[in-house]
């Protein structure tokens, strides 16, 4: 337990919540009883199906909210706030318009207060990294999706941050670009040895990418098995997912997921819908 | 954007297109200045028309040429304000008058938008304020502007200032209001203080719709400025008009109008070569 990068405990994540119509405010669990330990250096993805609270947990994680209770560690340290040892990268890119690629990969450093020669070295050396150099003073509506999330990998990285949190990153881009980004992320990974939590809705991209795979459960938000991923389908090289291991594996997956939404499913027949993202309310600051 | 992805390439749009495919003239064949001039007709011409249609309806006796003076006429009138200084001294009047109002309100409003955006709290208690004076309309309180500041320079200046203050104030706190929470949050993940996050993130994000305003605010100007000038002033391209109409010396008018307009075009181009260089960074809008 001590040796865990991340530590989560018992970790509830309540929202306020308004029925349609100004209804009574009700509360909402979001994320409920998650406990997981991510060991330094290792790739966990999380998958499970859309509203089980994978953002929630990864805002939490972010220290952008505050679990109701339980307890977030990072090296057996309370998160507290947003900081730059941990590094987010976003499904929208979340790139700044204004700001060059270059200028981008520099915000995190310009935030810290680097010199600015040290922050455009550092930041040429993260752009080389994710092969983008001849990009450097493109804006980022000059850029392709797939270069768009290099850029706001590189810009996560460049602040060297010893988490990378990783908000479904590759879910808007076309499936040959998909696949070319994980074998860079996997690259990318060996090469700066970050932890890195990974959340995706696809089983193929879990398990190609992660060392465990993490599935949640909704409703409550639950993560409940951690399937462990051999070493060889992390290759990145193209052919794993033709192993039969990937297949047993994904099939595994699969059936433990199609479970809790057959579940979720019958459930909801007698619960509420589920209620807008927009109009949760932390409970607590 | 998709289709951008799969080819690895950027595609970067581009403005401008060979002119001379416009004016029908081989590409490869012509001068820069041909081409310059081609594309200068191409969106010209309607202009020319009409200044053209100015030129002869008078003078073919289609309309009465003491009512509307031939253009030659009125920018002979024109030349005779220059050479005698009349056409100087109301114009830097007018400017004084425009730019100080104008510039007052851009310093002192923007800043006042931004708060009112970024603090909800405050928002809320300005709001109807906001509501119910910006639905006065500036020139019913021209009166009540001239019955406190008197029919001097402050009048004026204030009237100029109000009419400007109302664009930029609700721009400025929309712009800040619009701006993306995935930014905001982009930025807070990298540690970014409240004060970082609002130089290098909204003040940046809010700007083009910012810079809608000021545009807003200058039109503005332009047309309070006239308006007050031709009420109780000595001086001013709004006092010139009303004075040579009353006088019957009706081709200064029409050059005391053609002045207006040239101030606003002049300040709404340079307002525009500004606005594009601090927002280069825009996706260009429309016709790519």
């Amino acid at each position: 337990m001590s040796t865990a990068k991340i530590s989560l405990r018992q970790v509830r994540k309540e929202f306020v919540v308004r029925d349609e119509g100004n209804g009574p405010a009700r509360r909402f669990v979001a994320l409920d009883d998650a406990t997981l330990d991510v060991r330094p250096g290792e790739f966990l993805t999380l998958v499970g199906p859309s509203g089980c609270g994978k953002s929630t947990l990864l805002d939490l994680l972010g220290g952008l909210t505050m679990p109701t209770s339980g307890q977030i560690l990072l090296d057996g340290r309370p998160v507290t706030g947003p900081a730059r040892d941990r590094g987010v990268v976003f499904q929208q890119y979340a790139l700044f318009p204004w700001r060059t690629a270059l200028q981008n990969i520099a915000f995190g450093l310009e935030i810290a207060r680097v010199r600015a020669s040290e922050r455009t070295e550092k930041a040429r050396h993260y752009l080389e990294l994710v092969g983008l150099s001849a990009f450097a003073n493109r804006y980022p509506h000059e850029l392709s999706g797939g270069m768009k999330q290099r850029v706001a990998i590189a810009r996560s990285l460049a602040y060297d941050p010893d988490v990378l949190l990783m908000d479904e990153p590759f879910a808007a881009l076309d499936a040959q670009t998909r696949e070319t980004l994980q074998i860079e992320l996997l690259r990318i990974w060996r090469a700066t040895a970050k932890t890195i939590i990974f959340i995706t809705h696809g089983i193929d991209e879990a398990v190609v990418l992660g060392q465990r795979v993490a599935i949640m459960t909704a409703r409550p938000g639950r993560i409940g098995r951690v399937v462990d991923i051999p070493e060889e389908l992390n290759s990145g090289s193209d052919d794993v997912r033709s192993l039969p291991l990937f297949g047993r594996l994904r099939h595994e997956i699969w059936t433990l997921l199609r479970e809790d939404v057959w579940e979720t499913q019958n459930q909801s027949v007698a619960a509420d819908p589920v209620p807008d993202r927009s109009r949760k309310e932390p409970v607590h600051g | 954007m998709d289709s951008l992805e799969t080819s690895g390439l950027p595609l970067i749009p581009r403005r401008s297109r060979p002119l001379s495919r416009y004016a029908g003239l081989k590409p490869g064949t012509t001068t820069v200045l041909q081409r310059w001039l081609a594309g200068w007709l191409r969106r010209s011409w309607l202009v020319l028309v009409l200044l053209s249609l100015w030129e002869i309806a008078p003078q073919a006796g289609w309309i009465d040429s003491t009512f509307l003076p031939p253009l030659s006429d009125v920018l002979a009138a024109g030349w005779g304000l220059a050479l005698n200084g009349q056409l100087y001294d109301n114009v830097t009047a007018s400017l004084f008058r425009m730019l100080s109002g104008f510039a007052i309100a851009v310093v002192l409003i923007i800043p006042l938008g931004l708060a009112i955006g970024r603090y909800a709290r405050l928002g809320e208690a300005c709001n109807q304020l906001i509501e119910v004076l910006r639905n006065t309309a500036p020139l019913a309180l021209l009166p009540v502007f001239i019955l406190l500041l008197g029919i001097g320079e402050v009048a004026k200046v204030t009237m100029v200032f109000y009419s400007c203050a109302w664009p930029l104030l609700l721009n400025t706190i929309a712009a800040v209001k619009q701006v993306d929470p995935l930014l905001i949050k982009s930025g807070r993940t990298m540690g970014a203080t409240p004060v970082q996050l609002f130089t290098r993130v909204i003040l940046p994000a809010a700007s083009p719709t910012i810079f809608v305003g000021i545009r807003l605010a200058s039109a503005s100007a332009v047309l309070v400025l006239v308006a007050s000038e031709m009420v109780g002033a000595k001086a001013g391209l709004g006092y010139m008009i009303i004075y040579d109409q009353y006088s019957f010396l009706i081709p200064q008018m029409y050059f005391g109008i053609l002045a207006i307009t040239a101030i606003g075009l002049l300040l709404n181009y340079t307002l525009e070569a500004i606005e594009g260089r601090a927002t280069r960074w825009k996706a260009p809008q429309g016709n790519v």
